[in-house]
């Protein structure tokens, strides 16, 4: 610890969040580890307005400490964000913990960065905690930077460290923190149920194309499955687009389905990183700006449905999009690193560019690939009578179809491989011998098959840099 | 949007794979890799862990050596490897979960016990490539510090998703497993509080004599130092004993606190059962710990080392507990103290309850064992396959509902208790005061024991330990020999004996071709030529029958179709109302399924079993043993027709017109298992039938025939012809004198019977006797020895007499008798020259391509409109060339192609029909008059 620092005040900095709605977070914690004095509560996030359980600042304190515990036996890798996930029924709060290493007050520090739950939420929590987790990971990583650079900057002109920088870091942390807490509110009152009734679908028409065009709904569901079931929805009318939501969202699991978002009818949510499906209302313009930064940093490539124009775009497959999102991802921390003073800090919205790197923001392209699969299901769905659970049985030997499918691809390759000692050859004979000849067909399972065992887009497909266009000519010619 | 023409003015060509030097590069610990691990191996995310596979670990918190490994589940060091299980222990329990008081709270005159809820983590070691799942839970020991020692349970992984993705069902197991624990340790613990009690209280009553004793022996109002002493001993023990008291009643009490976890796994029978024990324990605690009273009368009992102060109900009981424990006499001290060793986990547990929850966490430990892939996706699958059980009975096992794996259906239940719904001897046993005999009384009777001990030894049984676990990877463990197959070599026609080249197909009309036994009254003759010549004779009338009964077939219709369907509907409906077994019934459109009369009769049929009885004079013929398999056994379905010559139920024209014999030998292996004999086994490998011996057929069986399959499909290049038979519903015969090779064939081969039934009643593994006709319609896979013997040319001369109706694959030889099969359905499955190089992965592809098969059979039943007239002047034959047209144009399929979807349609309807009671619906017997081939290798 540098010399000269005050002892800090033990009143905790707290941000008072404006959120719409109830909010299920209690608090969000930033904690850290002083070496002289132990843990310690830099900042705390809470939600303005209805909260579903109320705890006292000095609770909220208390857990933020608790965090902090055993990590000074930490031995993680430098730059490593641990997740740590509590069940603390005594107190009845659920508590998700990211541990990383940063420097503050010229000192390294454990740091942790927590939300606070109530446990009765566990249950709608934990589909979401992955999208949680990674969007807090990287705007830990923004933090880190910063931290580092406000102590080097410091450092160099031998000032005494304040409690100015630390607001610096908690502006930073506040990107995310808040956008978290609007999308946990968003998602208590709109996200798609786990059980979804198919007569709130387009699979309930009479006949196909009584609502939506066959080759349009063909096209959407093929592509929402060639993207890993990721997909947003974008219209003008509501119900519309919830009809679609939903109907996609039939082909996906229920857990996953806690992860997809109907829209809302009055006013239009953000788009959120990391969701399923989405619905997206558009303004009074008619149109939806989509931030590329957040598009690019969704897990998997996202479709693009437009039901107002029926258009159905589609980002490239798992392996180009996540070669896109890491190289976008440096640029944006490496934009960071050379940023020279706070006001350079640069709005989350802003695409970063560098020497070495400029996105393609035309990312979403026309539905290449066309399948059987869906086509044939589509067709043959509508032939079964409305109104009985003879669509939904139907609906549910297909998607066991998709999955075993899916299974057995990787376990095919995995054989092949040698669980990924050697490479991947024999595209051509799994297509033949899995009966997946049809390119959309094979996207469709390999989709299923990456959510299985991310990464297996990349390994397959050699070059995680080759396009789409690229890998067809490769296959095409092997 | 992006893309809008005003965003796409910021786009340009990517230019991968071109970089310039940066003059001030981002540290690669501040950036993300760009290269994933995951990206040049999705498999190599967990290898850096240094244990070999997931593992339970059970540590504490001792307050004497600080966090220390206690055990490990499975308790194998190889399990670990070099993982340093000391640093981990200390890892996961440097986490201070309870943040609640225990001990001695200020301002209250007793300690207090903590009833601490316990606490869930999750956390990891990213340096060591170690994540777990953290159960925190606190145990009673009167020793202790604060009478707490606190344990965790830890379920080690290297995969950290697997653990998140899995939180709830890992809490919930880990959650019965503590409740489990903490029970047997209260009552461990109250046993203990009662020893303690009776000591403090024999001691008591020796201070208080030996005090009486020297104040009489000194001066009037003199004390001795001696005597002051002595005094304060007393009150140091009855201080004691008040604390030791209020110990017994907060332990007591502690079912009455209101729990603050929601997801605390109680059992209302424990809970229930525990109060009425502490109600018990109280009482009986108010009786002997009255110290004063017990001194009075423990004074009586002069230099007896057991105070026999008990009052009269005491006395009752006195005989045994005289017996089962002898006070000691201690030193008055404060409950605090603790100067002995720590108790084992196993001390602190009551010994039932600790072998359960050990056994507990065994089972949690195999049932989360395997990669998260396939965890996950068998999650899913089960899932699925709830949503359509109007068709999983075509080529699923068979669905647990109680199985435990699905988070929606786990029970939450007292490893003890729950056992007791089946045992009576399972109960509880009730907090014994005596200690066990090798810790505290060598002396003890040898009669006494532990009702606890007595308990443990049924505790698997109790726990379900006995249920299929999970496999830890579909993977087998050596790669299959690719045996290359030959071409084939060469075919031919033959078996001209059919009635001609006609290819009817039956199949469609099979159930309406089906006419009764003509001449009902004919005797049973147990000469075997004239059996067969009834049997042929039954044939043929079961031929022109068949074409007759496409005229006045109607004639033997009931009802209206309709009528009947609605009946059965109604009828189902009143029986199975509140069934969830029946949910998807409901809904589903019955009409679809009414054109195909024949399950409608079928439905009827087992009326016509006891007429059979009535009239069949048996002969003794009928005595003949049948060999074959156990599972042949079990109870016929209901729905299993046989021959009923004149019965009078709506099903007569379409009962199955065999011979008469054959039916009472079948009727008469079936239902009298004292008249079979099990097949001989020759030093056959009889673990390769997939078949459950009457037994469920599970997926781990299944798993293994897929080895078998693949290698029958890259072995024969006619496995396709063989297996379009099987899947068609032709009775497929697999003959050969080495009794383990046929088996490993039928095992295979019995991947591909549709509704196999749930112990795969409709494969006959081995058969060492000649079959019969009716034999045909219940199994459609047999396994029969070829044998020497004048039996076995009588067995060939049937297999020859049937052979219109049944596929020969002949294992010696190598070749197929079979119809001629010439689709693409089944292209994908019996490929001999396919790459797939294990039977698992084959098993999943099979599975795959069978679901796909039973979508599309569903799809035809189902499809309203194709089974339907039109209108009232639209006859069968136009309804008939609609499905046929569906079937050729909208699903694409070849003649033999259609007759596998006709087959599973019919399977289909009569389950949809008769859905009670039947595993495997009774196959519609049906033959064609194509003829068949022999194929050669």
């Amino acid at each position: 610890m540098s010399s000269g620092c005050p002892p800090q005040s033990p009143a905790v900095a707290k941000s008072e969040v404006s959120v719409e709605g109830e909010c299920p977070l209690l608090a969000a914690t930033f904690a850290y580890w002083d070496n002289i004095l132990g843990p310690r509560v830099r900042h705390i996030w809470v939600p303005k307005g209805d909260q579903l359980m109320f705890l006292s600042d000095g609770e909220v304190t208390f857990l933020a400490n608790h965090t902090l515990n055993g990590e000074i036996l930490r031995s993680a890798e430098c730059g490593a964000v641990d997740v740590k996930f509590f069940v603390l029924a005594e107190k009845g709060v659920i508590i998700v913990s990211l541990i990383f290493d940063g420097e503050l007050k010229g000192d390294k520090n454990t740091c942790a960065l927590s939300i606070i739950l109530p446990q009765t939420e566990l249950a709608f929590y934990l589909p979401l905690h992955t999208i949680c987790v990674e969007r807090l990971k990287h705007v830990i990583r923004k933090g880190r930077i910063w931290m580092q650079k406000v102590a080097s900057t410091y450092r160099h002109l031998a000032l005494a460290c304040t409690e100015e920088q630390g607001y610096n870091i908690i502006s930073v942390l506040s990107l995310e923190i808040v956008p978290i807490m609007e999308l946990l509110t968003s998602m208590k009152t709109h996200s798609v149920p786990e059980d979804i009734d198919i007569k709130d679908t387009v699979l309930n028409d009479d006949d196909i194309g009584d609502s939506c065009h066959e080759d349009f709904l063909h096209k959407a569901i093929s592509s929402h499955l060639q993207t890993c079931g990721c997909s947003i929805v974008v219209g003008s009318n509501p119900e519309k687009i919830n009809k679609i939501v939903r109907t996609l969202c039939l082909f996906l699991t229920p857990a996953e389905r806690k992860c997809s978002r109907l829209c809302r009818a009055d006013d239009s949510f953000k788009y959120d990183t990391g969701l399923f499906v989405q619905g997206l209302l558009k303004d009074s313009t008619g149109s939806f700006v989509l931030p590329f930064r957040q598009v690019l940093y969704s897990p998997y490539p996202t479709t693009h449905i437009d039901v107002d124009i029926n258009t159905v775009k589609q980002m490239p497959p798992c392996h180009e999009h996540t070669y896109n999102q890491r190289r976008y991802m440096r640029s944006e921390l490496s934009a960071l690193w050379k940023t020279d003073s706070e006001d350079d800090i640069p709005p989350d919205t802003v695409i970063h560019t560098d020497e070495t790197f400029t996105p393609d923001l035309n990312i979403f392209q026309d539905v290449m690939h066309k399948d059987t699969l869906v086509k044939s299901f589509i067709i043959e769905v509508f032939m079964l009578k409305p109104g009985l659970s003879l669509r939904s049985t139907y609906l549910a030997q297909f998607l066991l179809l998709l999955h075993r499918k899916a299974l057995t691809l990787l376990k095919y390759i995995e054989d092949e491989t040698q669980k990924g000692k050697k490479p991947f050859r024999s595209l051509r004979n799994l297509k033949t011998d899995l009966d997946l000849m049809v390119e959309g067909d094979l996207n469709i399972v390999m989709a299923f098959a990456e959510k299985l065992r991310a990464g297996l887009h990349s390994f397959v497909f050699g070059k995680p840099f080759y396009t789409s266009m690229q890998e067809r000519d490769v296959l095409t010619s092997f | 949007m992006i893309g809008s023409p005003d965003v796409v003015a910021f786009a340009k060509e990517d230019e991968y794979g071109q970089t310039s030097p940066d003059l001030w590069p981002l540290p690669e610990e501040f950036s993300v890799p760009l290269y994933p691990l995951a990206d040049s191996n999705p498999w190599a995310k967990t290898s850096y862990a240094k244990f070999t596979k997931d593992f339970i670990l059970i540590s504490e918190f001792s307050e004497q050596v600080g966090p220390q490994p206690l055990l490990t589940i499975p308790d194998d060091p190889k399990v670990c490897g070099t993982f340093d299980l000391n640093y981990f222990s200390l890892r996961i329990m440097s986490v201070d979960y309870q943040a609640s008081f225990v001990g001695h709270p200020p301002g209250t005159g007793y300690p207090r016990l903590s009833f601490v809820e316990d606490s869930r983590v999750v956390l990891g070691d990213s340096k060591e490539g170690a994540f777990a799942y953290v159960h925190h839970l606190t145990l009673y020991d009167l020793e202790a510090r604060g009478f707490v020692r606190p344990f965790c349970m830890a379920y080690v992984a290297a995969d950290e998703k697997k653990i998140m993705l899995q939180f709830q069902e890992l809490s919930l197991r880990f959650s019965q497993a503590s409740e489990c624990l903490k029970a047997g340790n209260r009552r461990a613990f109250a046993k203990e509080l009662q020893r303690k009690l009776r000591d403090l209280e024999y001691t008591h009553s020796v201070l208080q004599r030996e005090e009486g004793l020297q104040r009489e022996a000194g001066p009037q109002s003199m004390y001795s130092a001696h005597a002051v002493e002595k005094a304060n001993e007393l009150a140091n023990v009855e201080k004691s004993i008040f604390e030791h008291r209020d110990l017994l009643k907060q332990i007591s009490s502690y079912h009455r606190r209101p729990r603050r976890d929601p997801h605390a796994v109680t059992c209302q029978k424990c809970v229930d059962e525990c109060l009425s024990e502490c109600e018990e324990l109280l009482n009986k605690y108010a009786k002997i710990a009255y110290p004063c009273g017990y001194g009075e009368k423990a004074g009586k009992g002069e230099g007896h080392p057991r105070g026999q102060g008990e009052d009269d109900d005491e006395e009752e009981e006195g005989v045994k507990r005289k017996l089962s424990y002898t006070p000691q006499l201690i030193k008055a001290k404060s409950a605090k103290c603790f100067d002995k060793r720590l108790k084992t986990l196993q001390e602190l547990c009551d010994k039932t309850f600790y072998e359960a929850t050990v056994e507990l966490l065994k089972e949690t430990e195999r049932s989360f064992r395997g990669d998260l892939c396939y965890l996950y996706t068998r999650r899913l699958d089960k899932a699925l396959q709830r949503k359509q059980r109007v068709t999983t009975f075509l080529f699923e096992e068979d669905l647990n509902d109680d199985d435990e794996d699905e988070l929606g259906t786990l029970r939450p239940f007292c490893a003890v208790n729950h056992a007791v719904d089946n045992y009576v001897l399972l109960n509880p046993p009730p907090i014994v005061l005596a200690p066990e005999p090798h810790e505290l009384d060598a002396l003890e009777r040898p009669e006494h024991l532990d009702p606890a001990s007595e308990t443990s030894i049924t505790l698997e049984s109790e726990l379900g330990l006995g249920e299929s676990h999970l496999e830890s990877s579909p993977s087998d463990q050596t790669l299959e020999t690719q045996e290359s197959s030959e071409e084939t070599k060469g075919s031919f026609s033959s078996d001209k004996s059919g009635v001609g080249l006609a290819e009817i197909q039956q199949s469609l009309v099979s159930m309406k071709s089906e006419a009764p036994d003509p001449d009902p009254d004919s005797d049973l003759t147990p000469d075997p030529n004239h059996n067969l010549e009834r049997e042929s004779s039954s044939e043929e009338m079961e031929t022109t029958a068949g074409e007759d009964e496409g005229e006045n077939g109607g004639d033997q219709t009931p009802m209206s179709l309709l009528e009947v369907v609605s009946e059965l509907e109604a009828n189902r409906e009143e029986e199975c109302e509140g069934v969830s077994g029946s949910e998807l019934l409901v809904p589903i459109d019955t009409a679809c399924c009414m054109v195909q009369e024949g399950f409608l009769y079928e439905a009827s049929a087992p009326e016509a079993v006891p007429h059979l009885c009535q009239n069949s004079h048996l002969q003794p013929s009928q005595t003949l043993v049948v060999n074959q398999e156990p599972q042949a056994l079990l109870p016929l379905q209901d729905d299993y027709t046989v021959g009923s010559p004149c019965s009078e139920s709506p099903a007569t024209g379409l009962e199955l017109p065999s011979g008469l014999l054959g039916d009472a030998v079948s009727r008469t292996s079936a239902e009298d298992g004292s008249d079979c004999t099990m097949s001989a086994s020759t030093g056959s490998d009889q673990t390769a039938s997939p078949l459950g011996y009457g037994a469920l057929v599970t997926l781990r069986q299944r798993k293994k025939a897929g080895q078998g399959a693949l290698r029958f499909v890259r072995q024969y290049p006619f496995a396709i012809q063989a297996l379009w038979c099987l899947l068609s519903g032709r009775t497929l015969v697999v003959l050969g004198a080495d009794e383990g090779r046929v088996r490993r064939l039928v095992a295979a081969l019995a991947l591909f019977v549709p509704a196999p039934g749930k112990c795969g009643e409709r494969v006959q593994a081995w058969l060492s006797c000649p079959f019969t006709l009716t034999d045909l319609q219940r199994w459609k896979l047999i396994g029969l020895q070829r044998v020497a013997s004048p039996l076995g040319s009588s067995m060939l001369y049937s297999l020859s007499r049937y052979s219109r109706y049944i596929s020969i694959l002949d294992a010696d030889h190598k070749t197929l008798r079979c119809p001629p099969y010439r689709g693409q359905l089944l292209a994908n499955i019996a490929d001999h020259r396919t790459y797939i190089r294990r039977g698992s992965t084959y098993f999943l592809h099979l599975q795959s391509t069978l679901c796909h098969l039973a979508a599309k059979a569903f799809l035809f039943t189902f499809t309203h409109h194709l089974h339907l007239p039109v209108s009232s002047t639209e006859g069968l034959e136009v309804v008939e060339s609609r499905r046929r047209c569906f079937l050729q144009e909208q699903l694409g399929l070849s003649e033999e192609d259609s007759q596998i979807l006709l087959y599973l349609s019919q399977l289909i309807t009569q389950q949809y029909l008769q859905p009670t009671g039947s595993s495997a619906a009774a196959p519609s017997f049906s033959f064609n008059y194509t003829t068949s081939i022999l194929y050669k290798i």
